[in-house]
């Protein structure tokens, strides 16, 4: 069978534990905390008061214009707090902390579509997945509805991402075993949607059995590709899966519909299904919960807003002394400074690592010039390079040598003998490079009043917010 | 369970939280265990002297590394074994009938000038073994062309440059004259024949090359296409009528396989990118044969490896990859 794959990449060891771990619901926490951030955009609104009972499925905090979407109550019960804390990353976000009473009250909104599948338009999967709040499961949490609408009319690829290239994770992987009508369902209904006769899912290669699972699911395989991949990290990525599958290639900084492609995750695709035809919002994912020091590794189906330490307990505890606690996968999550976090739409796994996984620093990395992350970088760019312009903060030679190019999978990172925090240094730089852009538009714009051009990516956002 | 104790183990760090375990300690040390063959060839074939030599470089350059960077003040990085890999380097391109005090020399050079004035590990322009033996070549270049035939073992303390000593024509020296070499191909391939300490034994050196391939510490390009266009180019233009004979003699004498195995492939001196490390080996093969051919020394693959580490970061320029993405290539499609 034909592997379809990338340039570059890398090989971390898969540790692919929980594959064959069914997933289980976890018990419903005592209390959920509920981020009115948790996706690319601007922070929801809060539209309850403390002390209002919300039935679950409640939309609780929305925008009120522009990119975002809408966050739910996940249980039934009474607003205790509206607070605003420290999110992971380190920005103040708002949350909204509910007390649950048990009771599992579907809020009334919710009801089933009563339209015949064929009879959907884009318009209404468009509004039930806003609705829905559904934003990209696979850890980037871009709002689906904009990316649906901006894709509309534009795409002849429609691809669902099961890759699951991070170690540890196996969530996609249980979806498409236990669930495979969900992704191939939701995939029908986008492919109708969109007018496309033709639908493909990526498969990494070591999920044949999922991939078999998929392929008995669906009824008529002429529509429905089944793409197995080479197992390879980056290979998940939105644009290593185009190139792999079409051989087009995305630069960053441009968006999938422009080479007529659009990704979306397993498990977004499965909500989307959820929301267009039951009208369920998103309030529960997939979670992963692994690592060297969890007594029992498991798959758990989790509320949103549940708080990380609850899922550990419940997974047994620790074995031994936690050094890092991470969210998402190893490669690319984040790592956590409080083990109350709660779950959002896009953790797709919670890894503890102890001490004795903990990575090496060298307190004087010297880059020795092999040229292993040249190698592997998937963006095609010079790494070493950057690295070293980068420290000396010559930060135009950086942009020369496309540092804006780079997505931070960190491969580089990962296989650099040398130990040198090669994709941490781009990514500070990149960030002063954003910075340093602003405020010479700023200081521009208070220089000389120039009436503002609209680019083509201005157009769009502001097609996407009606 | 005490959330804010419990917090206070956590550790945040950017992402990727994984690292694959190799790191240049391991890649330096691959390379010592590939040297193994070669050097064990030549204490086999040039007596006891031998080893005393390769261990004397090798001490000298780890305590000049070591006594550097603790006069100025800076971590200590002789654990990664880079400078083991230069001192055993260099002993392997010296004649065995070197004074003593030669590789001390030239290990100071190599370390102090060379690597750490230039800032230490991955720092360095040229590699510090070549620039070291080229070094000693133009400071004493009777002690380093003065060769002994195998098996003749030398007292450790002595004269140098031992008069009573049997001396021996290197095949290489007699292809610079004219002749076709006393010894047996055979001879030559296998090591039975006089030379440096290292450079003798072809079958050794490949040894080590393949076991560096298999653990993929050094890539292919670089040797291949050394060696590959040194083959080429003496099969185009032979100096002598013996067409296979003599390209198999270009190959397997002199200093061609230790230079373009061990020496060429020096991380911090060779190009970065795949396309960049076929133009770096076929550059080192020109000059090596320019050198051969015309130059006046027998051999060139010292100046040849020294000439191209110059020229890397032009190689590099040139052969950057072309960046990920063309939206506008693709968007018609």
């Amino acid at each position: 069978m034909k592997r379809y794959s990338f340039k570059g990449g890398v090989h971390p060891p898969q540790n692919k534990n929980t594959a064959g771990l069914p997933v289980v619901d976890m018990p419903l926490p005592e209390k959920v905390y509920i981020p009115l951030s948790m996706h690319i955009g601007a922070p929801c609104e809060p539209l309850v008061k403390v002390g209002d009972s919300v039935f679950k499925g409640q939309i609780i905090g929305d925008v009120k214009s522009g990119l975002g979407a809408p966050v739910h109550a996940t249980v039934s019960g009474k607003v205790e707090a509206i607070k605003v804390s420290t999110n992971a990353a380190g920005q103040n976000t708002g949350y909204i902390v509910i007390q649950n009473d048990f009771e599992e009250r579907l809020s009334p909104d919710i009801t089933p579509s009563d339209k015949a599948p064929e009879e959907y338009t884009i318009d209404d999967v468009v509004s039930a997945v806003r609705k829905a709040g559904i934003a990209g499961m696979g850890g980037a949490t871009f709002p689906t509805y904009a990316k649906l609408q901006s894709a509309y009319g534009k795409i002849k690829y429609l691809i669902v991402n099961c890759a699951e290239c991070e170690p540890y994770i196996t969530v996609n992987h249980r979806l498409m075993l236990e669930h495979p009508e969900r992704i191939v369902n939701g995939l029908m209904l986008l492919m109708k949607v969109f007018g496309l006769s033709r639908g493909y899912i990526a498969v990494e290669d070591n999920k044949l059995d999922a991939a078999e699972a998929l392929e008995s699911a669906i009824e008529d395989p002429d529509l429905i590709d089944v793409c197995v991949m080479e197992t390879k990290y980056p290979q998940g990525d939105e644009r290593q899966i185009i190139y792999a599958l079409t051989g087009r290639e995305l630069t960053s900084g441009h968006l999938p519909f422009e080479v007529k492609c659009l990704v979306l995750n397993a498990e977004t695709v499965a909500a989307i299904y959820n929301a267009v035809i039951y009208g369920m919002p998103l309030i529960e994912r997939y979670v992963t919960v692994d690592g060297d020091c969890v007594a029992e590794p498991k798959n758990l189906n989790v509320r949103l807003g549940t708080p990380i330490s609850e899922l550990i307990d419940y997974c047994g505890g620790l074995t031994s002394e936690p050094h890092k606690i991470i969210c998402g996968g190893p490669m690319m999550g984040i790592a956590q400074w409080d083990i109350n976090a709660p779950v959002i739409k896009g953790t797709s796994s919670v890894i503890v690592f102890s001490k004795n996984k903990r990575k090496r620093f060298s307190f004087n990395p010297s880059c020795i010039h092999c040229g292993r992350c040249v190698g592997h970088c998937p963006m095609h760019l010079m790494p070493n390079y950057l690295y070293a312009f980068a420290k000396d903060g010559q930060l135009d030679r950086c942009v020369e040598f496309d540092i804006m190019g780079c997505v931070e999978c960190g491969s580089c990172s990962y296989d650099c003998p040398a130990d040198v925090p090669i994709v941490q240094t781009i990514r500070a730089a990149k960030g002063k490079i954003n910075e340093e852009q602003r405020a010479r538009k700023a200081a521009l714009n208070k220089t000389f009043v120039v009436p503002e051009k609209e680019d083509e990516s201005k157009k769009e956002g502001r097609r996407v917010e009606h | 369970m005490n959330t804010k104790e419990f917090n206070k183990a956590l550790t945040v760090t950017s992402p990727p939280h994984l690292k694959n375990p190799e790191t240049t300690h391991t890649l330096m040390f691959d390379v010592l265990i590939a040297l193994i063959p070669a050097s064990a060839w030549g204490v086999y074939t040039f007596g006891f002297r031998a080893l005393v030599l390769i261990l004397l470089s090798m001490a000298a350059s780890v305590a000049f590394e070591a006594a550097y960077q603790f006069f100025m003040n800076i971590p200590v990085t002789v654990k990664d074994g880079s400078a083991l890999v230069t001192g055993l380097l260099l002993a392997l391109c010296l004649p065995v009938s070197v004074p003593l005090w030669l590789p001390v020399v030239g290990d100071f050079f190599a370390i102090i000038v060379v690597k750490q004035i230039f800032g230490g590990i991955g720092k360095n322009i040229v590699n510090p073994a070549i620039a070291a033996r080229v070094f000693l070549f133009l400071a004493w270049p009777d002690h380093l062309s003065r060769f002994t035939s195998p098996g003749a073992s030398l007292p450790l303390f002595a004269n140098v440059p031992f008069p009573d000593t049997v001396a021996s024509a290197t095949p290489l020296a007699a292809l610079k004259t004219g002749d076709m070499p006393a010894d047996d191909l055979f001879d030559i391939v296998l090591g039975n024949v006089g030379g440096t300490i290292g450079e003798v034994s072809s079958v050794m050196l490949i040894i080590g090359g393949i076991y560096l391939l298999v653990r993929k510490t050094v890539r292919w390009q670089i040797p291949v296409s050394y060696i590959g266009t040194v083959a080429l180019l003496s099969f185009v233009f032979p100096r002598m009528e013996y067409t296979f004979n003599f390209v198999a003699l270009e190959l397997f004498s002199g200093g061609l396989l230790l230079g373009a195995i061990f020496m060429a492939t020096d991380y911090v001196t060779s190009p970065v990118t795949r396309s960049g490390r076929l133009i770096y080996g076929a550059g080192c093969g020109i000059i090596t044969v320019v050198i051969r051919f015309f130059g006046n020394y027998p051999e060139g693959v010292s100046f040849a490896i020294m000439i191209m580490n110059l020229l890397v970061w032009y190689i590099d320029m040139f052969t950057r990859p072309k960046r990920f993405g063309g939206v506008e290539k693709n968007a018609g499609k």
